[in-house]
């Protein structure tokens, strides 16, 4: 029951995606604190700030799934919290702004949480469809 | 303020505050008294607000017993509204607007039940929630914005007790604050007046210092009618979100509609009533035949794709139509039966759906994104008619178009044992397709006792919309989520 739920939930994820939006064939890691946490439809995101220039914070908008998604995923609404420090590797968006869509979250312990994009690892694009 | 001080009731406006000291339901223009009756279904029908409180408070009067952090939250959401800001209230940008907020507000909404399924229909942007009367135990996956409510009869009073609900919604217009913990016990009774009288229980230790109550009212108004809201709409006019005054009572098409009847056919009509969910889901409709103006929509909606943009139809902008539901099977879907009307409630996209029975369609039909569907029952298939669409709307994610000639036939043939519905719908449009063409979906039953929840507004990201291709005009954003810069946090910002 909970993996028909997960493939449901994850079609419907792929299918409110654009192909244009990310690009899934790269990788980018980015450490960080998180400042904001928006658990929310159509797709919940995390505000990441990243070390940039000395002095400079950058701010990384990664998007990691939906709330159904990602209970389907593991997460809890409080899995992760404003504060944590965590290590994102996430599909960057093609227009090169610091924004991007989650394949794995790690905390400082090493435990580690799947966004959307983890099952797409390693394909070019998911199936075409218009956004959201 | 409510303050109940005798037998009579009174209401009064103060600055900023509602106080419903009223009992007197003929005081309310249009309202109808009449006789409490006990039972299942006395509850049902549309009621309208007595008053549309902007704060709630206890049934005394007082402010409910906030604990320190609670009440600094909540003074600094009361001083931002005064100063025109209610950022911190998400019904601003038409995203949920939560329980009890949405029985504060000025629009009626309907009771129907159907078995031990109990729906509320509120007039807010097709907002509803489902009670279940069978009385099952909860475990919510995830908190939604209406909760996972539960309902039993004690005499002549409907308890509802809901739990699981979001903390991002609030209490009421002014911003009181309410945790994750918070148990919502209604409840629900039409008094000798013919007033209906919800009396509410919070318990939220995270919020209260203790649990508190309040009670509203309602009456009942021949007038008044629950009509297919789409709040972006609202804003994209440039008005606020949440009318300040009781919503419009009717609209032509709902006044002038004749009555469904029931049917004097001999044979019991099929029971179709129930939890159902698609037995497979899609965004494509291939068989479609496109006519050239059809085409020419499409391949422009495809151009912009492989140009790197966002195609946006009115699924993504949050307006979906009927014609969606009928292509794009998603989620559970609620069927509520009388012999007057079928009612489908969906949950993703979020809409009403309402058959009269044995009906026509009215003269003057206005458009709407739902349209105006009657139907009938031959032999065991319910065949629902549809015309009367706005024409925004696609029947699939690559965007292909529909005007307002779309007319659609839908066949509904439950399996014998009733364990699967088949739907099968002909789709007429001659704007953009060169011929009548027929798509066929199937459902199954659902053991589910709480429907699916999707709140498409929640969250407006900047992002989606800057390097987008609206297949419509009107399907432009009407709020977006802004970045805050530093430590600021984001905010939501609607044009005007």
């Amino acid at each position: 029951m909970a993996i028909a739920a997960a493939v449901l939930t994850l079609g419907t994820a792929l299918a409110h995606h654009s192909t244009a939006e990310f690009d899934y064939a790269k990788e980018v890691t980015i450490k960080g604190i998180v400042k904001e946490v928006q658990w929310t439809n159509p797709h919940s995101f995390i505000q990441l700030l990243v070390d940039g220039q000395p002095g400079e914070k950058i701010q990384w908008s990664v998007e990691i799934g939906s709330p159904t998604l990602n209970i389907n995923l593991g997460w809890r609404k409080d899995s992760v919290k404003p504060g944590d420090g965590v290590t994102m590797n996430l599909a960057p968006a093609r227009n090169g702004k610091p924004y991007g869509t989650l394949r794995v979250l790690t905390f400082a312990d090493g435990k580690q949480l799947n966004g959307v994009a983890a099952q797409v690892r390693g394909s070019a694009a998911p199936p075409s469809g218009g956004k959201k | 303020m409510q303050q109940r001080s005798s037998r009579n009731w009174t209401v009064l406006i103060l600055p900023g505050l509602l106080i419903c000291i009223a009992g007197m339901a003929a005081c309310i223009p249009g309202a109808t008294v009449g006789a409490a009756a006990a039972g299942p279904d006395s509850l049902t029908g549309i009621w309208v607000p007595n008053a549309a409180p902007q704060q709630l408070v206890t049934v005394d009067g007082s402010l409910p017993p906030l604990n320190e952090a609670a009440a600094k939250v909540y003074a600094e959401r009361r001083r931002l509204r005064e100063n025109g800001d209610t950022s911190f209230d998400q019904t601003t940008w038409c995203a949920g607007p939560g329980m009890p907020r949405i029985l504060t507000m000025p629009y009626p909404f309907e009771i129907r039940r159907d078995g031990d399924f109990l729906a509320f229909i509120h007039g807010w942007y097709r907002w509803h929630r489902v009670v279940d009367l069978a009385g099952g135990a909860v475990d919510p996956p995830l908190p939604l914005t209406m909760g996972f409510p539960v309902g039993h009869w004690e005499s002549d009073t409907l308890v509802i007790r809901t739990v699981g609900l979001i903390d991002a919604t609030v209490l009421d217009a002014a911003g009181m604050p309410h945790s994750e913990q918070m148990t919502l016990t209604e409840r629900l009774r039409v008094l000798d007046d013919g007033r209906l009288e919800d009396r509410l229980r919070v318990e939220d230790p995270d919020t209260f210092t203790k649990a508190w109550e309040s009670v509203l009212y309602f009456h009942r108004d021949s007038a008044a009618r629950v009509t297919d809201d789409v709040c972006p709409d609202r804003i994209a006019d440039g008005k606020p979100a949440v009318l300040g005054t009781r919503s419009p009572a009717a609209s032509p098409l709902q006044k002038d509609a004749p009555d469904g009847v029931p049917s004097n056919t001999a044979a019991p009509a099929p029971r179709l009533s129930g939890m159902w969910e698609p037995k497979t889901f899609g965004f494509m409709v291939p068989e479609a035949p496109l006519s050239k103006a059809g085409r020419d929509m499409v391949d422009r909606g495809a151009a912009a794709m492989r140009d790197g943009k966002i195609m946006h139809t009115a699924w993504t902008s949050c307006r979906p139509g009927a014609i969606s539901t009928m292509t794009m099977p998603r989620e559970k879907i609620l069927l509520l039966q009388s012999p007057e009307e079928l009612t489908i409630l969906f949950e993703m996209p979020r809409m009403i759906r309402r058959v009269r029975m044995n009906s026509t369609h009215p003269n003057n039909l206005e458009s709407s994104y739902v349209g105006d569907s009657v139907g009938h029952w031959d032999g065991n298939t319910l065949v629902v008619d549809t015309l009367g669409f706005n024409g925004y709307a696609e029947l699939d994610a690559r965007g292909q178009p529909t005007s307002p000639r779309l007319h659609t036939v839908e066949r509904m043939t439950p399996a014998a044992d009733g364990s699967s519905l088949d739907i099968e719908v002909t789709i007429t449009d001659p704007e953009y397709y060169d011929r009548p063409f027929t798509i066929k979906r199937s459902w199954k039953r659902s053991a589910a006792r709480h429907p699916f929840e999707y709140d498409c507004m929640e969250n407006p990201r900047a992002e989606d919309f800057e390097n987008a291709y609206y297949v419509r005009d009107r399907y432009r954003p009407t709020c977006m989520r802004v970045e805050g810069e530093g430590l600021a946090l984001s905010k939501v910002v609607c044009r005007r």
